[in-house]
């Protein structure tokens, strides 16, 4: 199997969530060692995913949790 | 990938479904005070899911709140035919967007959405390589908004995908039955959100300087 660019670009979601076939995954890799457009957005995605699942970046507002159980509190004391 | 080893890390859903399930028969029993513990793995999902819906940290507390409480006064009607922490993000998803429709808000941004769902393929725009795992440049504002506020430019249904599967790390299977579609729809959304995130990030990253261009190393990534 021999991939283009575009066929690459359809499956790099897949082959950062590993769900793809050994024969894909083989295909996109061969592609990948030869062409350096494809590798900059595989590895530019890949950070990027890795970065926006650091809890630093969405973190809860200060003083959610307190503010929740006091809502839930007043809710538990009244059933 | 995506994956195990970070699932493992911070998704809450992967509380014991047992100890999970034994909290709800005592909820349900009347220890109603064990509400706090079943919740606490799950408040930041609840939240990120109205955020990625509401983009507004109050509106996404408020119903975040409203999401808690009505699970707590429903919480007879969880079957346990999904995970506990599901159905609550699955609530809160939908009263976000009850919240969204009231507010009149919605009605130019799903018409876009329509409109970016029937789009052809998506081309990912050239830029230089940016190959480095910078998670110590995380301590620096300028990165955290960069990263932030590109989620925040995407549409709403790209929002909410990358907000459960990335952001949470709930599995593709879960993200599907929170959004009430099929797995495909949660693939082909998240392969143009990703791709778009990485377009809007990558020019600041590598136009400036902020990372170094030195191959990251496969085999040692969460992702391989």
């Amino acid at each position: 199997m021999v991939l283009n660019c575009k066929d690459v670009r359809r499956e790099i979601s897949n082959y950062l969530d590993d769900d793809i076939s050994p024969e894909m995954r083989a295909a996109l890799e061969a592609h990948l060692a030869q062409c350096r457009h494809c590798t900059a957005v595989l590895d530019g995605t890949h950070n990027v995913l890795v970065l926006i699942a650091d809890d630093r970046v969405f973190p809860l507002p200060a003083g959610f949790s307190a503010r929740l159980h006091e809502k839930l509190r007043r809710e538990l004391e009244s059933v | 990938m995506v994956t195990e080893q970070m699932a493992e890390r911070k998704n809450p859903s992967s509380h014991d479904p047992a100890l999970e399930a034994n909290l709800i028969a005592r909820v349900l029993q009347g220890e109603k005070e064990v509400f706090y513990e079943l919740i606490r793995a799950y408040e930041k999902s609840v939240y990120l899911t109205a955020f990625s819906v509401l983009q507004n940290s109050g509106d996404a507390e408020e119903v975040s709140q409203e999401a808690i409480l009505k699970a707590f006064r429903h919480l007879a009607d969880f079957r346990g035919e999904s995970r506990f922490g599901t159905w609550l993000v699955k609530i809160a998803l939908n009263e976000a967007r009850m919240h969204l429709r009231k507010q009149h808000r919605h009605m130019w941004e799903s018409m876009e959405c329509q409109n970016q769902e029937d789009e052809s393929d998506y081309l990912p725009e050239e830029f230089g390589d940016w190959r480095e795992i910078p998670s110590e440049a995380l301590e620096r504002k300028e990165i955290r908004d960069l990263l932030s506020n590109a989620v925040a430019a995407l549409p709403e249904i790209y929002r909410e995908v990358i907000a459960l599967r990335d952001i949470r790390q709930m599995s593709v299977a879960e993200t599907a039955e929170v959004l009430g579609v099929r797995k495909q729809v949660v693939k082909t959304r998240l392969l143009r959100a990703r791709l778009r995130l990485r377009d809007m990030v990558a020019p600041f990253t590598t136009s400036r300087g902020l990372f170094s261009r030195n191959p990251f190393r496969r085999g040692t990534n969460p992702w391989f």
